[in-house]
């Protein structure tokens, strides 16, 4: 008995989807940053789960599946680079005593490296959580990133804002959606501890001004149960449960231009409301390199950087096996070059 | 130790091979030999092979084979005293069949070749009994059970000192992997409040601003050109505030109070959001920023970062009076 076979079966093609993105933003202009997320050297797992959540945080311009491999190195990211039209770096790499995050310009630098104190992953933040959220949506916009504490008009922290501020796109208020505002990345700058806490976090707009079971009511699209209760009228007057422990920040309202879904109306008062997305990580600013991962050191938080600019960092270095050596070439050059036009 | 028990080897070979005699066993392999030694005719070459052979053999023995096969008879009394349970007649058979080796002309090799068995059988009841003493070079037989023993508490140790050495590696592994708690601490709150500020202020701003075309529709010509004249009002009033820099400079965005949000120079500039710099700057600012890093020339050409160099130094040395003013990179 011969087999029949379907002769309509068709090899499965991936489509081939021309995703060319534009480079430029086609409202406002602006070129649009882009970044390459990855590590140097082997990170234990913990630390390749930061490194996709730092990347998913990163979305939508950067290569969420960047595969590296071991024998990639710093150059060979630099000149898929360039055709990608990226335009920045964030590296992971991990020491004995810590792990070290890298944030570079392409191609040309600077390049700021961050001591990882602490951190969570974005896992462990939903954990903690009640209800974690994740709209499907969420990470189609970029974020929005709010730099706080970092006007003591020290120099380098000036570097550090305008390096987190080109990171992402630039938004113009003029013609931008409310409802692309999905996330916000905050960068907070401790004087104290000159420590930076990095937080992510998905904006949530909620109307005010009413009931929250009516508030559910209109969300949710669900009957509800009214067994309880004698009148219509009691479940609008009556007020459910948390309705008043959820007190309207009035500092946490705002009008809205347009409107932002279906509950949010414009020319409405709405509450924002911020849940962490994750990750959570604390850093600290080692030091600043003029070139990328190369060049002399314009910034060290073991002495005075700026001083002596071929001043090498002893602690908190991060040896790469492949790169050093075409470092130390660099190095040499530019020493060179110094020196003549001294 | 290893001396002991071979001193005690050699006091007790001659005894066991005398109670090896005194077996049955011992006895059959006798008679055997004496029935092969009937039928096959040993020629002499053969003899002195078996000779050289038992020879040899008893050679590994630690006492002298010569020597015990002669002290055998003479000693064999003395032994018998010493082991109990010794019957008289066993003893006899043996100094018959030992003489009986003697007298025959062909027996000598023959014997001594059953001796070298007997010494294989001592060897193997030594061994048997050795349990007794610690001898790290004795038999292995006997040693296996505690050996073994040791073997697997080696291993259980060793695994212990690897699962440690594991939980090492993992606690460095997981260094700064913090898992976060169940509740908002006040850390937490305060970052929360701090991004929220920022977010609202943003939206004010979008607010503020796409309020202001409401009535307009960009895609309308005349009311595009109208959205236009009105923000470059907006922006030329906002920089005749300062001292009309003629360069947007980025760092009074990140001047802008605490809170820096990415959107647009320009679009803060037109909010009046951006608080002016402090009046100490007031001069350098239309060179951009102070720091070279911050320009968007910086490292584009050498001659840049020859004045870099140079404004570096000057900066520092000005680092007590605050942000430094000089910016001396204009050509």
């Amino acid at each position: 008995m011969a087999r029949f076979q379907n002769k309509k079966r068709k090899v499965f093609v991936k489509p081939v989807v021309n995703k060319k993105q534009q480079n430029v933003d086609h409202v406002t202009g602006d070129k649009i940053p882009k970044s390459f997320v990855f590590s140097r050297g082997k990170l234990p797992s913990s630390l390749k789960h930061l490194q996709a959540d730092i990347r998913k945080m990163m979305l939508p311009f950067t290569a969420l599946n960047l595969k590296e491999k071991r024998r990639n190195n710093l150059k060979d990211f630099l000149n898929v680079a360039g055709p990608m039209g990226v335009t920045h770096f964030m590296i992971l790499s991990k020491t004995e005593s810590a792990p070290f995050l890298r944030v570079a310009r392409t191609p040309q630098g600077p390049t700021l490296t961050f001591k990882i104190h602490k951190y969570s992953l974005a896992v462990d933040i939903a954990q903690s959580q009640l209800r974690p959220r994740s709209p499907k949506d969420l990470f189609k916009n970029s974020p929005l990133i709010v730099l706080s504490g970092f006007g003591t008009g020290e120099p380098h922290l000036k570097l550090t804002t305008v390096m987190f501020q080109n990171i992402f796109p630039a938004i113009d208020i003029n013609t931008v959606k409310l409802s692309s505002c999905q996330r916000i990345v905050l960068l907070n700058y401790n004087k104290d501890t000159k420590l930076i806490d990095f937080r992510h976090y998905s904006i949530r707009l909620q109307p005010i001004g009413v009931t929250r079971r009516i508030r559910k009511f209109v969300q949710n699209h669900q009957v509800p149960d009214l067994s309880s209760l004698q009148d219509v009228c009691d479940f609008l007057t009556k007020a459910g449960y948390g309705s008043e422990s959820e007190a309207d920040d009035e500092a946490a309202t705002v009008s809205l231009a347009s409107d932002v879904g279906r509950v949010n109306k414009a020319s409405t008062k709405s509450a924002v409301k911020l849940q962490e997305i994750g990750p959570r990580i604390t850093l600290q600013l080692m030091k600043i390199e003029e070139g990328l991962c190369t060049g002399g050191v314009i910034y060290s938080e073991y002495g005075n950087g700026g001083n002596n600019k071929k001043q090498e960092v002893e602690g908190g270095d991060i040896e790469e096996g492949n790169e050093d050596e075409e470092d130390e070439d660099v190095k040499d050059v530019e020493e060179d070059e110094d020196v003549e036009e001294d | 130790m290893a001396e002991e028990s071979h001193l005690v080897e050699t006091g007790n070979g001659p005894k066991k091979r005398s109670r090896l005699l005194k077996g049955k066993k011992a006895k059959k392999k006798q008679r055997m030999v004496h029935g092969t030694s009937e039928k096959i005719k040993i020629d002499k070459k053969m003899k002195k092979l078996f000779q050289k052979r038992a020879r040899e053999y008893n050679s590994d023995d630690d006492d002298d084979p010569g020597i015990t096969a002669e002290n055998e008879n003479l000693l064999s009394p003395e032994r018998d005293e010493v082991e109990e349970g010794n019957s008289d007649v066993d003893d006899a058979e043996i100094e018959v069949s030992e003489g009986e080796g003697e007298e025959d002309g062909v027996q000598p090799g023959i014997t001594k070749f059953t001796e070298g068995c007997r010494a294989f059988r001592m060897a193997f009841k030594k061994i048997t009994k050795e349990n007794l003493t610690a001898d790290p070079l004795g038999p292995v037989l006997s040693r296996q059970k505690r050996l073994l023993a040791e073997k697997l508490a080696e291993e259980e140790s060793e695994q212990k000192v690897k699962g440690e050495s594991k939980k090492d590696k993992k606690l460095v592994q997981e260094k700064g992997h913090v898992k976060p708690d169940k509740y908002l601490d006040s850390h937490e709150k305060f970052l929360i409040g701090v991004a929220t500020k920022g977010v609202v202020k943003l939206f004010n701003a979008v607010n503020k601003a796409q309020n202001a075309q409401k009535g307009l529709d960009p895609s309308r010509f005349k009311d595009a050109k109208a959205i236009r004249k009105r923000r470059k009002k907006a922006f030329f009033s906002e920089l005749s505030k300062t001292s009309a820099p003629a360069q947007v400079d980025l760092v009074k965005v990140i001047d802008v109070d605490e809170i820096v949000s990415s959107w647009s120079l320009y679009s803060v500039m037109l909010l009046g959001l951006s608080k002016r710099d402090k009046p100490s700057r007031g001069q350098g600012d239309s060179e951009g920023p102070t720091w070279a890093p911050l320009r968007d020339s910086y490292m584009l050409t050498s001659s840049k970062l020859k004045d870099w160099d140079k404004m570096e130094d000057t900066s520092l040395k000005e680092d007590g009076a605050g942000v430094s003013l000089d910016s001396s990179d204009d050509e």
